[in-house]
């Protein structure tokens, strides 16, 4: 027992001391956040599939297998790196290694519109950074916090509506094992409405272990469209934490393309505190090869008449893994609370997994919640009519794995993106 | 108005809360390596039985009592826990003449007259009593008409004596004795159970039934059930459980295991009606159980059903480990929690020959400030092609301080599987209540009427005469629940 803690902790302290060493002597982050969150990393450690949440998802593992060595050097990174990355209908801005460039970024002025790096912020808008996305509740942020970049902080302020979305590229360019902390802040003010893109990259042919943060905060009415769409390689390994707090009346949609990146693990926390708002978190996923996919969400219901929906889809092949962990949770006060959680997944291959565990936790008596989760193969009967009518197994088959992902892609409300993932998802059919 | 039939309610107290003068042998408290040879002196075991025992124990003191589910207990002191207490006197018993007469009336105020039933012996519909007593096997019935058939169907302490081969065969192959904190533990100090096996191609002609009570003050119950069904068999087994009304929680950690072979099928149906402690949560039973089936060959099949209405804690979930090929588990279940009773329940059903099927229906009930969980784990290993899983869960609140949670586990690891989970939670509808009362039917009927529609497709699984005692059950465990 006692040697599994101490190599529990040996992980943990070989890359706390690998980061410390090369960590740069400005920190972004309030002083005290920074101490709490190591000391939480020092007490926890990293989490391994022993911890009910990485059941499926054994962070410690990959961290002791691929990433012995950190080396923390990377390849600087030029306009025409960016350019195909780039959204043509949207204001691109791009955040680097977790440093946000504005030199790479799209300088354009919008009314109401804020875009910071971290060492910008005056005293008050830092106070903002790590109150939603707390140390002590994953170990995860807290190595986020207390090694994060210059990150991104963005701002819509009262009451405006901004015309076109805003793209967040964000690019890794190792050159050598990496560990990169991005993070970043969101914040929609009262009766705003953004759509924003957040698109993950990595350039470069070394691996990454990539730690991102994003906190969101939707205020009173406001309204916040987010596109998440991952794209990350092969060589990278990559948690993603987005937690989201939700105002009265405000609405908060994330749509979830994940179509590359050997592991990629999303967390995606809502918390809808005040009565009458709504949450609405999509996930799409193919994985092949050795790929694992880990879409974790919660949704915390703390005040009446909220309501929230959720549908996610996957599709293994190869020796692929894929799994969905949802949880639902309605507190006391939550009367009249709608919640719908849905997860399909389709099987392709005998070597692939997929684990699925819809969770509810429910303490007020007036309300709708439901779930369901369905995993097969394609069907069969499906098949067969395809194939009767003299189309080809193998097309009828990427036919119908299209008409599943469908349903999930025609969410994706800007066509550039829209087709990026498209074209994507029927390649690696 | 919804306080005072909530009121009404809370009056309504556990009616077999009664203990039963008799007087009973009891080893000292505690548990150490000698008290465990005590036991197995006392039963005059074998020696492989007695190793069994301590190999138990000792992985046990290696283990911790697991922490993941989702209720909290003041955890028991396993050294201040008499875990062995037999009704004296204790000698060879040939009629229920000889039964010590204090634990027959116990028998008359619970309902089962085992009198009645040597009486009715002959008549088609009656069932084979085997009656747990603190942990020791008081009485079986109908004992010479199921030999006729083959069947054996005695205590467990019995089946070691006249059938070490079969006990050392089969158990711990089901739930091996280092299986989990409380199966170790079981495994360690069972005292006795029953033991049942149904020979080649015989249907069992009646029901089978054991009766657990606990009794004596202290004691912690540990009984071991082991049911195997040989080729073509086919058995329906009961279960039924009480205990006094005391201010201490008293622990019950049982171990089932059972065992079919090609064909077999056995149906194990349990209304687990241990004392849930009173209004304000002080007493009742830690009811910590692992019960487990093994479809060991082709084209078997074992059913679980269950009513949980009692205990203070439940930890508890019947699974079936799907072996043969085109083999079947199921699994269904009501589940009700009222006052501060908390439940942890579910079922696992693991996939392993090909073609298998499981089917899970589990209805959960909460009222008061209880909380009631469904568990589960549904695995389809690799090979295990064409696996079909369908479950449902349900979850019913009835008032604002309950909590209703679902906790499934699905991993798949074959294409060829199909599998789909669904689970609800809600509360009963004002218009379904309207509708009753509209015609007449007072709050307390409807909601009698509700719950028990609601509960059906578990119900109707039920054998009939189990049937109409979990009906009443129900109705008295959820009376006034909601105004």
């Amino acid at each position: 027992m006692s040697l599994i803690a101490e190599n529990k902790s040996a992980v943990t302290q070989t890359l706390l001391d690998q980061l410390q060493n090369n960590a740069s002597k400005v920190a972004f982050m309030p002083d005290s956040e920074i101490v709490s969150a190591i000391r939480y990393l020092e007490d926890k450690g990293i989490p391994n599939n022993k911890h009910e949440d990485y059941k499926y998802c054994n962070i410690e593992g990959i961290l002791r297998k691929e990433f012995k060595s950190v080396e923390q050097s990377f390849n600087a990174l030029i306009p025409e790196d960016i350019a195909p990355l780039k959204l043509e209908e949207a204001i691109n801005l791009v955040v680097v290694n977790g440093n946000y460039v504005s030199a790479l970024s799209e300088k354009m002025i919008v009314r109401g519109l804020t875009v910071k790096a971290f060492n910008e912020l005056s005293a008050l808008e830092k106070n903002l950074l790590s109150s939603q996305a707390k140390s002590e509740s994953d170990a995860l942020i807290a190595l986020n916090s207390a090694f994060c970049g210059n990150g991104l902080y963005l701002e819509i302020e009262n009451a405006n509506v901004i015309p076109m979305p805003i793209h967040i590229i964000y690019v890794n360019s190792g050159n050598g094992n990496c560990v990169v902390n991005t993070r970043s802040f969101i914040r929609i003010g009262p009766n705003a409405e953004a759509t924003l893109v957040e698109s993950f990259y990595n350039i470069g042919n070394s691996k990454v272990f990539s730690n991102f943060v994003s906190e969101k905060l939707v205020e009173e009415n406001a309204k916040l469209t987010c596109f998440t769409f991952q794209n990350e390689g092969s060589l990278s390994y990559s948690v993603h934490t987005n937690q989201a707090k939700i105002f009265k009346y405000g609405n908060y949609s994330n749509m979830t393309a994940t179509l590359s990146g050997e592991l990629v693990r999303n967390n995606h926390n809502v918390v809808l505190a005040e009565p009458n708002c709504e949450a609405h978190l999509n996930g799409l996923f193919i994985t092949q090869g050795t790929q694992q996919v880990d879409n974790h969400t919660l949704i915390d219901h703390q005040m009446p008449n909220c309501e929230s929906n959720e549908l996610y889809k996957g599709i293994a092949k190869d020796k692929s893994s894929g799994t969905f962990n949802g949880k639902i949770f309605v507190r006391k006060d939550a009367q009249k609370t709608n919640a719908y959680q849905s997860s399909k997944n389709i099987l392709m291959s005998d070597d692939a997994t997929i684990n699925t565990k819809p969770q509810l936790e429910i303490y007020a008596d007036d309300v709708k919640c439901s779930h369901g989760t369905s995993t097969g193969k394609i069907d069969t009967e499906a098949l067969f009519y395809l194939k009767a009518r003299g189309i080809g197994e193998d097309t009828a088959r990427k036919l119908l794995l299209q008409a599943f992902a469908q349903e999930l892609i025609d969410k994706i409300e800007i066509p550039t993106l829209q087709e990026r993932v498209l074209h994507l998802f029927e390649e690696s059919l | 108005m919804a306080n005072e039939i909530l009121e009404e309610h809370i009056q309504n107290e556990y009616k077999w809360g009664f203990t039963t003068d008799i007087d009973a042998d009891e080893a000292p408290k505690g548990l150490n390596e000698d008290i465990i040879r005590f036991i197995s002196a006392k039963k005059s075991e074998p020696d492989w039985l007695l190793e069994f025992r301590l190999k138990a124990f000792r992985n046990w003191k290696n283990m911790v009592e697991p922490q993941w589910a989702h209720v909290s207990y003041k955890k028991p002191d396993f050294q201040d826990i008499i875990y062995y207490s037999a009704p004296k006197p204790k000698k060879e018993l040939a009629s229920l003449d000889e039964v010590d007469p204090e634990i027959l009336k116990t028998f008359e105020k619970l309902g089962i007259s085992l009198e009645e039933q040597k009486r009715l012996s002959g008549v088609q519909s009656n069932i084979a009593v085997d009656v747990v007593f603190d942990s020791v096997s008081v009485k079986t019935t109908f004992k010479e008409t199921l030999a006729e058939k083959g069947i054996i169907f005695c205590s467990f302490s019995e089946a070691v004596q006249e059938h070490p081969e079969l006990v050392k065969k089969y158990m711990g192959m089901a739930v091996p004795p280092t299986d989990n904190f409380y199966a170790a533990l079981n495994s360690a100090v069972f005292t006795d159970g029953s033991f049942c096996y149904i020979p080649k191609g015989v249907r069992s002609p009646m029901e089978l039934s054991t009766y657990f009570r606990i009794n004596a003050s202290g004691t912690g119950q540990f009984e071991r059930t082991l049911i195997i069904a040989d080729e073509d068999a086919y058995v329906s087994y009961l279960e039924g459980c009480t205990a006094p009304q005391r201010d201490e929680n008293q622990l019950h950690a049982a171990v089932v295991e059972i065992i079919t072979h090609k064909n077999a099928e056995v149906k194990y149906s349990t209304v687990q009606n241990w004392y849930p402690g009173d209004k304000d949560g002080k007493g009742g039973i830690f009811n910590f159980v692992t019960k487990r089936g093994i479809c060991l060959e082709d084209n078997s099949k074992i059913s679980w059903t269950q009513v949980e209405t009692g205990s203070a804690v439940t930890w508890k979930y019947p699974s079936v480990i799907l072996k043969g090929n085109n083999s079947v588990g199921e699994f269904y279940s009501v589940a009700v929690t009222n006052n501060y009773q908390q439940a942890d329940t579910g079922t696992k059903m693991i996939h392993i020959g090909k073609n298998t099927r499981s089917t899970i229906i589990s209805k959960g009930i909460s009222a008061g400030f209880s909380n009631n969980s469904y568990r589960g784990l549904v695995q389809i290993k690799k090979g295990a092609s064409n696996a079909r899983n369908f479950s449902q869960c349900d979850s019913l609140l009835m008032g604002d301080k309950c909590g209703a949670h679902t906790f499934p586990y699905i991993e798949i690891k074959d294409k060829s599987a199909v599998v789909e989970h669904e689970a609800t939670t809600s509360k009963i509808g004002e218009d379904q209540l309207f509708y009753c009362k509209q015609r007449g039917i007072d709050n307390e009927k409807a909601i009698g009427l509700i719950v028990n529609g609601y509960c059906k497709e578990v119900l109707n699984k039920l054998p009939m005469e189990f049937a109409v005692e979990a009906q009443k059950l129900l109705a008295i465990s959820l009376e006034g629940s909601v105004g």
